[in-house]
């Protein structure tokens, strides 16, 4: 018995290495590249200690990248705010009340889940048709396309969420006299906050991340994102990985911050099971 | 008008005399709009237009299904789809299998290391494609990367597996299945916690070995979240052009270039957006498929 559990003990060991090394070691590796002097980033064998330098930090702010940060940054809580603003009212709905066509509809938006990760499939067209609309090459383009991207998802989640909030909350709170919206507002919200935690989340990495529609959509300089940034950075900098990483890092940094303070809510979400990969 | 069917927990009697149909419309019409305008119209839009002749990205009149006859008579169509094939099976099944092995594990865990395993495993998956495969590239494939220089140490040449066909291929493989085994962990591991105990222990009981245990008590009790990790991977796969734009840029000589690495080109490196549209549409048609599937797996546990 023991032997069995020295094996496990083992195993268990030799699994956190391997996860270590395949999902952390990236991003440390890429961190400390990015604090490298030129000739330490081409030493070989790699070099472990270095005088560190932020000299590749200014350089992708040379180039701008300080305001594709800033750009994301906006894109990206506006589309939660979006996401959030149209999807608590319309899970409430599909939830709580009984219409004609709520089942079908609620379908349509089940299945609008995986139709926006298929969405860039479409993204030649949408862009022709939204320049069309004159939506392309504007600051809210892309907002709106992320919010319409999370909202089906955000929809599921908080739904899930309200669902879990007794009726008896809602027939307590209308015999104090709130109307539904009050119901809504003032005892389900509250109720379902780790739920709307969860899609603002989901929505929040999802929005950051995009990059096909943000670089498709917008053209401008001053209208561009972090992700199509850094690809051009790809080929802008070529081999120079110092400018390359520090732009990663500075990428990446919204994200781990919220990924360490609400891990456990990307993992909530997600649990759920309809989320998209 | 309580004529859906009840749910668990809410029944819905009470609340259809609060929240009549015009409020209700209120509450669905901002998200039913966007969704139409952001994720529907276009596909109406892309039908249209890939009946159209297109001149310098503009419709300029009618030619039917010209446009599709096109693309069926491109020789390149066929070994593309291919390529395809290898690469969205190779990195689905390695995704699955390795998501499956290590939610059975984490599913042992207890308490805190539980939770941070976790976190560990979808770390790849919250982070943007095209930051993580820049930096796996930079890792685990340069030259002046770590892996080369573990290697050198342990007395090993390493080849370059991103100038060989094979090994590009493979490695777009690899790196696509990295990004997205956390996302199936979690799913798996939420549909692993929900197999009931008692089954397991009835089954040792029973004289089950473990392998036994897991292969015919567990593995078909995983079916539902097993069938929707596969949806949704295979659809992540066929619409990430990020990937293989970062990671190959659809080389060595054509090796890795896959249908969204392939539509990317065709319109923006190319400028044929009417070959591009009508491609898309036809990845569109695979993914529609595919999200028919989700809806009727999804709909068993609504």
């Amino acid at each position: 018995m023991s032997k069995r559990r020295a094996t496990g003990l083992l195993l268990t060991m030799l699994a956190l290495t391997g996860l270590l090394v395949v999902n952390v070691l990236p991003l440390l590796w890429g961190v400390l590249t990015s604090l490298k002097p030129n000739g330490d980033i081409l030493r070989y064998p790699p070099a472990l200690t270095f005088a560190p330098t932020l000299a590749h930090y200014e350089r992708v702010m040379q180039e701008g990248f300080g305001h594709n940060l800033q750009v994301s940054l906006l894109n990206t809580l506006a589309a939660v705010a979006l996401t959030l603003l149209v999807s608590v009212p319309a899970a409430y709905a599909f939830d709580r009340a009984r219409f004609a066509f709520r089942r079908p509809l609620y379908m349509m938006v089940v299945a609008c889940i995986p139709l926006s990760l298929g969405a860039s499939a479409l993204i030649i067209p949408a862009f022709v048709w939204f320049t069309r609309l004159g939506l392309t090459d504007t600051p809210f383009v892309l907002p709106l396309i992320y919010a319409g991207y999370q909202i089906p998802m955000a929809i599921w989640i908080i739904k899930n969420a309200i669902e879990a909030v007794p009726v008896e909350i809602d027939e307590a709170a209308v015999i104090d006299g709130c109307g539904h919206f009050g119901t809504l507002w003032r005892m389900i919200l509250p109720l379902a906050r780790p739920g709307i935690g969860a899609a603002a989340i989901l929505a929040f990495v999802g929005s950051w991340n995009e990059f096909l529609a943000g670089s498709v959509m917008v053209d401008a300089a001053s209208l561009k994102p972090v992700q199509p940034a850094i690809y051009a950075f790809v080929g802008f900098f070529g081999r120079e990985w110092g400018p390359l990483t520090a732009a990663s890092t500075l990428a990446i940094l919204p994200i781990v911050v919220a990924f360490a303070l609400f891990g456990r809510l990307i993992i909530s979400g997600l649990t759920g099971g309809a989320v998209k990969g | 008008m309580a004529a859906s069917p009840t749910r668990s927990g809410s029944p819905g009697g009470f609340c259809a005399g609060r929240m009549p149909s015009l409020s209700a419309a209120a509450y669905l019409i901002p998200s039913v709009a966007m969704l139409g305008l952001i994720l529907l119209s276009p596909v109406a839009y892309a039908l249209w237009f890939s009946l159209q002749q297109i001149d310098y990205g503009a419709p300029v009149g009618f030619v039917g299904l010209a446009n599709f006859r096109a693309l069926l008579d491109d020789p390149s169509l066929a070994p593309m789809l291919g390529r395809t094939l290898v690469f969205t099976a190779g990195s689905v099944l390695l995704a699955v299998v390795a998501a499956l092995a290590l939610a059975c594990w984490i599913d042992r865990l207890r308490g805190r290391l539980a939770v941070v395993v976790q976190l560990l495993a979808i770390l790849p998956w919250i982070i943007s494609a095209v930051v993580a495969t820049l930096l796996f590239r930079w890792v685990f494939v340069h030259d002046l990367g770590l892996s080369f220089a573990a290697l050198r140490a342990l007395g090993v040449s390493p080849v370059q597996p991103l100038s060989d066909p094979e090994g590009a291929m493979a490695l777009l493989i690899l790196v696509a299945a990295w990004k997205r085994i956390g996302y199936a962990v979690i799913v798996l591991l939420a549909g692993l916690k929900s197999v009931p105990a008692e089954l397991g222990e009835a089954a040792r009981i029973d004289g089950a070995r473990p392998w036994q245990q897991f292969a015919f008590v567990t593995l078909p009790l995983l079916r539902g979240p097993l069938v929707l990790v596969t949806i949704v991977l295979t659809l992540s796969n066929l619409n990430t052009v990020e990937t293989p734009l970062v990671l190959t840029g659809g080389g060595p000589a054509g090796a890795t270039r896959v249908l969204p690495i392939e539509i990317y080109e065709r319109a923006f490196v190319n400028f044929d957006l009417a070959g591009a549209t009508t491609l898309a549409l036809a990845a569109f048609a695979l993914n529609l498929v595919m999200v028919l599937a989700y809806v009727r797996l999804v709909r068993l546990h609504v």
